[in-house]
C-alpha cells in the first residue's frame, strides 16, 4: 500500500509490463568512463528496452536553470527500461541532489511494485591508474553473504575491504545496497576499473566489462559485436596519438610498466587523451 | 521516520537542553560537556536515514557491512535538583547545499524533539549556539538569551553575564537565530513549551574560521550551572581554551597590521551598552570582514 501511494506521487507510470522475478539493473550519469550510460543504452539497443516509468524531477533535482553537456542544454531525468522477454529493468538516472533516501526508496517501489524485481545489480565507474592496454577489473560489493555467493565464480574480485576515508562521504550505490539490504532485496555493486584519462571522455573497454558479467549472471545472449568495434576504433585512434606524440606514448609505455606518473604528468595525458578522442 | 527509543525511564517535569552544531561550536561543546559530566545515560535516537545522506560505508571481505549516518540521540539523567533530558544532533539536517537547516526537514526534526519532550512531560527546553559580537578573543564572552515568552524574560535576564537582544548596540531587540537551535525555540512555542537559546558571543572576526570557541562554550556552561543548579568542572574545558587560543592567536597575526589596529580595540573594550559608541564603527566592522574573508580564501600557508 505504502509503495504504490510513492509510486503514484513521485513517479509517471506509462505502462506496467508483466514480469516475474526479475533483475534490476541501476546505473547513474554522470559516471568514470560513462560506464553507467554505456551499458544502460547498449542493453537497451540490443535487448530492445522500452520506456515505462520516469521519477519526477521536482524533489530531487535542482531546477534553477538546466545544465549544459557537450554543448547540448541538459535535464535532470530518472528513466525506468523494461525488457521483458529478458525479465530485465534498467534504470538511468542523472544522480538526485536533495532527498536522496526518498529518491533511492522510490526506485525500489517501482522496481518491487511494478516489476517485482528480486535482485538488483548497481553499476559504477571507478577511476584507476593502470593503462587502458590492461584487462579491466571488476570489483563486487554484495549486500548480504548469501548474495556474495552467486558472484564467486566469475572473474571478479568479490572480496573488497573497505571504510570511507575521513572528509568524503559514500557513494549513492552504498546507500542503495544498503536500502535493499533493509528491505531483503539482494543486491550487488559494481565497479568497472577506468583508466583515469578515460573517465571524462568513456571507456567501452570498461562497459564490456560490465556487461560480459551481467550477460552470463543474467543470461541475456547480448551480441557484443558493435561493442567489439567501438573498441576497435578507440583503440586504434589511441595508438596513432601514441605514433604521432612521443610524450604520450612515453606516458602510457610507463603506465603499462605500473610506474607513476606526476601530477602534471597525468594531467597533461588527460588533456591529450581528451583531444585525440573527443 | 521515527523515533526508536532504548529504555522508557520514568522522568518529572524534566528540562531538556537540546543543541546541534553551529558557528565554533559553542552551543554543541557546551551541551556536550555538560552530559558527559553529569554522565547522562541513552535514552534513544531519531531514525536518521531520511534527514541525512551517510557519512561512512563499512565494506568487510566484499559485504557491505554497515552505513552510519550521523546521529540525532537523546540522553537522560536524574540529579537530585530535578530530572534532565538531552538532544545532541551531530549535524544539522539539511539539502546538502547549506550547514544549516531550514525548510521541511528542519521542521520536521524540530517536532520529533519536541515530542520526546513532551512525552516526558517537560516543562521548558534551552537550546545554544553562537552570538557572532565585536568582542575580542582576550576577553571573556557574553551570553545572549533570546526566550520564546515574555514570561521568561526577567529570569533570564536574573543570570550573570547575559544579555537579551535588546542590551546590544543597534539592535532595538531584533535578530536571527539561524538553524535548529534558534528553530526549536519557534516549533516549542507552537506546542505550548517554555525554551530559551543561550548563545555564547564569539569574535565577528573568527565566525567564518572552522575552529571551535570553547571560551563561549565556558560562557553558557555558567549560565547553565546557575539555571540547573549543578556544578560543573571546568578543566577540562579550560585546557581546549588554551589550545584553541593558539590557533586563534596565529590567524590573528595573519591579518593586516591595519586590520588587528582596529580589532585591538576590542580587547580593552567594556560591554557596549545601548546609545554608547561602539569602539569600531559599521565601517570598520565591514572592512574587518573583507579582510578575513580574503584571509580565508587563501591556501594554507599563504601569507
Amino acid at each position: 500500500m505504502r509503495t504504490e501511494i510513492t509510486v503514484k506521487t513521485r513517479a509517471k507510470i506509462f505502462s506496467r509490463p508483466e514480469m516475474q522475478t526479475a533483475s534490476l539493473i541501476v546505473t547513474w550519469m554522470p559516471d568514470a568512463g560513462k560506464v553507467g550510460v554505456g551499458v544502460a543504452e547498449y542493453l537497451n539497443k540490443k535487448l530492445g528496452g522500452l520506456v515505462f516509468a520516469e521519477i519526477e524531477p521536482l524533489e530531487f533535482f535542482s531546477l534553477d536553470g538546466v545544465s549544459v553537456e557537450d554543448d547540448i542544454a541538459h535535464f535532470p531525468e530518472t528513466k525506468f527500461y523494461c525488457c521483458p522477454q529478458k525479465n530485465l529493468m534498467i534504470m538511468k538516472s542523472d544522480l538526485p541532489r536533495f532527498e536522496w533516501y526518498d529518491f533511492l526508496v522510490t526506485i525500489l517501489d517501482i522496481a518491487e511494485e511494478i516489476c517485482k524485481v528480486k535482485g538488483i545489480y548497481v553499476l559504477g565507474g571507478m577511476a584507476t591508474a593502470s593503462a587502458h592496454t590492461v584487462p579491466r577489473t571488476l570489483l563486487t560489493v554484495a549486500n548480504s553473504s548469501q548474495t556474495k555467493r552467486l558472484v564467486e565464480n566469475y572473474d571478479v574480485v568479490s572480496n573488497m575491504e573497505y571504510e570511507t576515508p575521513e572528509g568524503q562521504r559514500p557513494t549513492i550505490n552504498s546507500f542503495l545496497l544498503w536500502i535493499a539490504q533493509q528491505r531483503g532485496i539482494p543486491a550487488i555493486n559494481l565497479w568497472v576499473q577506468v583508466p583515469f584519462y578515460l573517465v571524462a571522455i568513456e571507456d567501452p573497454q570498461a562497459w564490456k566489462k560490465a556487461l560480459d558479467f551481467l550477460d552470463r549472471q543474467l543470461e541475456l545472449g547480448v551480441d557484443f559485436s558493435e561493442l567489439n568495434d567501438r573498441i576497435a576504433r578507440q583503440n586504434q585512434r589511441i595508438a596513432q596519438g601514441r605514433s604521432q606524440h612521443p610524450d604520450l606514448d612515453n606516458c602510457l609505455s610507463r603506465l603499462e610498466s605500473n610506474l607513476g606518473l606526476s601530477t602534471s604528468e597525468s594531467e597533461r595525458l588527460i588533456r591529450q587523451m581528451e583531444d585525440l578522442l573527443r | 521516520m521515527g523515533i526508536v527509543f532504548y529504555k522508557e525511564p520514568e522522568l518529572e517535569a524534566p528540562l531538556l537542553i537540546a543543541c546541534w552544531p553551529g558557528i565554533g561550536n559553542i552551543g554543541i561543546i557546551a551541551v556536550d560537556t555538560l552530559r558527559k559530566m553529569l554522565g547522562a545515560e541513552e535514552l534513544g535516537e531519531i531514525e536518521p536515514w531520511e534527514f541525512f545522506y551517510p557519512r561512512k560505508v563499512v565494506i568487510r571481505d566484499g559485504v557491505l557491512k554497515a552505513l552510519e549516518f550521523p546521529s540525532s540521540k537523546f540522553y537522560f539523567k536524574r540529579t537530585y535538583k530535578g530530572d534532565l533530558l538531552f538532544f545532541i544532533g551531530e549535524e544539522q539536517p539539511g539539502t546538502g547545499a547549506k550547514v544549516y537547516a531550514e525548510g521541511t526537514k528542519a521542521y520536521k526534526m524540530a517536532n520529533l524533539v519536541i515530542d520526546v519532550a513532551a512525552k516526558f512531560g517537560c516543562k521548558r527546553i534551552y537550546t545554544s549556539g553562537a552570538a557572532v559580537a565585536p568582542i575580542h578573543h582576550t576577553t571573556g564572552s557574553r551570553v545572549w538569551v533570546v526566550p520564546n515568552s515574555e514570561s521568561l524574560i526577567k529570569e533570564m535576564k536574573g543570570y550573570p553575564n547575559t544579555v537579551l537582544m535588546s542590551d546590544i548596540e543597534g539592535r532595538g531587540g531584533q535578530g536571527n537565530i539561524t538553524g535548529l537551535n534558534g528553530l526549536l525555540l519557534g516549533v516549542a512555542k507552537k506546542r505550548g513549551i517554555e525554551a530559551a537559546c543561550l548563545m555564547g558571543e564569539i569574535p565577528i572576526y573568527l565566525h567564518g574560521f572552522p575552529i571551535p570557541y570553547p571560551k563561549g562554550s565556558k560562557a553558557v556552561l555558567r549560565v547553565l550551572e546557575m539555571i540547573l543548579g549543578v556544578e560543573i568542572d571546568m578543566t577540562e574545558l579550560d585546557t581546549f581554551a588554551k589550545r584553541t587560543e593558539k590557533e586563534i592567536e596565529s590567524i590573528y597575526h595573519r591579518l593586516p597590521a591595519e586590520i588587528r589596529e582596529h580589532l585591538d580595540k576590542l580587547a580593552s573594550m567594556t560591554y557596549i551598552k545601548e546609545a554608547e559608541p561602539g569602539p569600531i564603527t559599521e565601517e570598520d566592522k565591514r572592512k574587518i570582514l573583507q579582510e578575513i574573508d580574503k584571509l580565508f580564501k587563501k591556501e594554507p600557508g599563504e601569507d
